[in-house]
């Protein structure tokens, strides 16, 4: 048997972004290489996040991709959501004008839960396989992508173009940046919470 | 909004959530609304900003305070203890999945104005000044009694676990006044005397989750049983928010509640707000969305005060100090906390203190709880409160309206677990028998095939 491949790090990268933008249907493409229909979107309930493993350059990352749970959708997102994410994935709708505008509005919520250096961030403009005339021009996600400073592609979760490259990407810019993940374990200190009882008079003899 | 929901919850308190996420992982359709633009109501951790607002009518915090934002104060100091009722929760759900406990440096107790450090385990308390040389012989039997007490039984070596009193108990294994308030206040965590006249059982229960979390904290190299969730006890409703979320329960923040709409014989029929209507068969809500079916059982002091060194005589990056009502002439504990950069709650180089009680009297609450402010040191800033703790008049399940209790002063979760417990079974009728969820492993397992 092939022993498996240690694992180096473990990056936590969320997706954020106005409801119906495909942000599930982006992390499911790019696990499982499934896309849903619309009907069999409930299928969702109870996907807290999603894991897989990213080889490269000999070496073994594990990405847990979180998904918003529905919680963008009244603009309830938790803070806890964000903590300790290497990076976030910010969507948009190329056919819907308002899904880009409304990046404004999480670009604001990102800086204030992930302080920018600490966080790789990417812009993502989703559903290019939608015949429309309003659709946002690439050049205008690009221009603003570089305003705020994030890593930009365009995908389509339903024909699979540039959803693998949009993660790749985003996942190599994390292990370029040693900083953000190589620190000292953010588990250091912590108490470890199970269901294991420790009796409290057992503990020998207090002569 | 305009929908049917099976339940509406009003409040992301961390009862409200915790109902929220165990009812929505059962399959029920849950709507939750605060009307705040926050999660947690009374159990969020606020940055300066808030704490200025709230405290001091919006005044701007000094800049020498440091980061708004680093700052994550609780508005209600509890710790945990790794035996309570609220880590079977977290373990059964898997909510700690998205937490992380740090532990709490060390514990001390009040004694001849003076601080003490707890004696960790029963064993170490045989041996510690504040049991008493000619009490460790009786104090040691009555270890044993609990040691071998299976926790169900209602008769034990002679005791009446449920007829007689703790009184009783304490008279029966010869435990003098020293003895009787390290385990009644020390270990039980009690507030005040009451608890002597009530049935042993509740207090020997008490005595043994303590006693199970101390040893437990002890294998694992911590100084005290108490642990606390890093980014402040607010992170406990998100959590539990969030697996409502995923169990498809929807959220609604800063969206006030116009109107809880009865029916003519007075049974809940849905929430008005914003025009729109939300019906469910059932609400759930904490007492400020019906303020007219709640009475006042306590009223609370809380002071919050950021210190830039800690507690003297602690000298830790956290720590809790049971001032026992009978050291400082009071009927009611004072409970001091502190806590620090460690826990992720403020920057470094500050601390954050939280002194509580039961109110005794109308007067100044900082001259109630002047014992507790002397420990502190030189504080750089104070901000006191008095909140009342309020209780439903009626159980909710006539008119189906279940309204939660306030959050007491209590120093752990036990009775907020207690209410959980109580208004699950007054909402389905059965007992709360957690499912288990995979774990974060597990799911990831199968998320990976």
């Amino acid at each position: 048997m092939v022993p498996t491949p240690e694992i180096t790090a473990t990056f936590k990268i969320l997706l954020i972004g106005d409801s119906n933008v495909g942000k599930s249907s982006i992390i499911r493409r790019f696990t499982d290489d499934k896309f849903l229909s619309p009907e069999e979107t409930n299928a969702t309930i109870g996907v807290d996040f999603k894991v897989t493993m990213y080889d490269v350059d000999e070496k073994r990352y594990k990405l847990a991709i979180w998904d918003t749970a529905g919680q963008e959708r009244f603009r309830t997102l938790t803070s806890s959501y964000y903590r300790g994410a290497q990076g976030v994935i910010l969507v948009y709708d190329v056919s819907s004008r308002e899904t880009f505008e409304n990046l404004e509005n999480w670009i604001e919520e990102v800086n204030t839960y992930c302080p920018s250096d600490d966080v790789v961030k990417m812009i993502v403009g989703n559903k290019i396989d939608k015949e429309t005339e309003e659709r946002v021009p690439r050049k205008e996600g690009f221009e603003y992508a570089r305003k705020h400073q994030t890593l930009f592609l365009e995908c389509s979760a339903k024909t699979k173009v540039g959803v693998q490259q949009a993660v790749e990407e985003l996942v190599n810019k994390i292990i370029d940046t040693p900083s953000l993940w190589s620190k000292s374990s953010p588990k250091k200190g912590t108490v470890s919470v199970d269901e294991s009882v420790t009796s409290g008079f057992s503990s020998g003899c207090a002569c | 909004m305009d929908e049917e929901y099976d339940v509406i919850i009003l409040g992301t308190g961390l009862t409200e959530c915790m109902l929220s996420g165990i009812l929505a992982v059962e399959g029920k359709k849950v709507l939750h609304i605060d009307r705040n633009d926050f999660y947690g109501g009374e159990c969020a951790s606020v940055n300066l900003t808030q704490m200025y607002q709230r405290f001091r009518n919006g005044e701007q915090p000094p800049s020498e305070l440091g980061r708004d934002r680093d700052y994550l104060i609780d508005l209600i100091p509890k710790f945990l203890m790794t035996g309570e009722g609220l880590i079977k929760v977290l373990v059964y759900t898997d909510v700690v999945r998205y937490l992380e406990f740090r532990a709490i440096a060390t514990s001390m107790v009040y004694n001849g104005s003076k601080i003490y450090k707890v004696p960790s385990t029963p064993n170490e308390a045989l041996t510690s000044s504040l049991v008493g040389v000619f009490q460790k012989v009786k104090a040691r039997s009555f270890f044993e009694f609990l040691q071998s007490w299976q926790g169900t039984e209602a008769h034990h070596q002679g005791v009446s676990m449920d007829g007689d009193t703790m009184d009783k108990v304490y008279e029966h294994f010869g435990l003098n006044e020293d003895t009787q308030e390290f385990i009644g206040h020390s270990m039980a965590l009690h507030l005040d005397e009451g608890y002597k006249k009530r049935p042993a059982r509740e207090t020997c229960k008490r005595v043994i989750m303590y006693a199970n979390s101390a040893a437990r904290a002890m294998a694992d190299g911590r100084n005290s049983p108490y642990i606390y969730p890093q980014y402040g006890l607010g992170d406990l409703p998100q959590a539990f928010a969030r697996l409502s979320a995923v169990y498809a329960g929807t959220f609604m923040l800063a969206t006030p509640v116009d109107e809880v709409v009865r029916d003519e014989a007075g049974a809940f029929v849905g929430v008005k707000s914003g025009g729109k209507i939300a019906r469910a068969r059932q609400v759930i809500g904490d007492p400020s969305y019906f303020t007219d079916s709640v009475r006042v059982t306590d009223r609370v002091i809380r002071a919050i005060c950021i210190l830039r060194a800690p507690i003297p005589k602690t000298e830790a990056d956290s720590a809790q100090i049971i001032l026992p009502q009978r050291q400082t002439g009071r009927k009611h504990d004072i409970y001091v906390t502190c806590l620090s950069s460690q826990q992720k709650i403020c920057p470094a180089g500050f601390y954050v203190a939280s002194i509580s009680t039961i109110a005794e009297t109308q007067g100044d609450p900082k001259e109630e709880i002047a014992a507790g402010i002397k420990l502190l040191g030189p504080i750089d800033q104070i901000f006191v409160t008095v909140s009342n703790v309020y209780e439903p008049v009626t159980d909710g399940t006539k008119d189906n309206v279940f309204i939660s209790r306030s959050y007491d002063a209590t120093s752990h979760f036990e009775t907020v677990y207690d209410d959980v417990k109580d208004l699950y079974h007054r909402i389905t009728g059965k007992d709360l028998v957690l499912q288990k969820r995979p774990k974060m492993e597990e799911d990831a397992a199968a998320a990976a095939t």
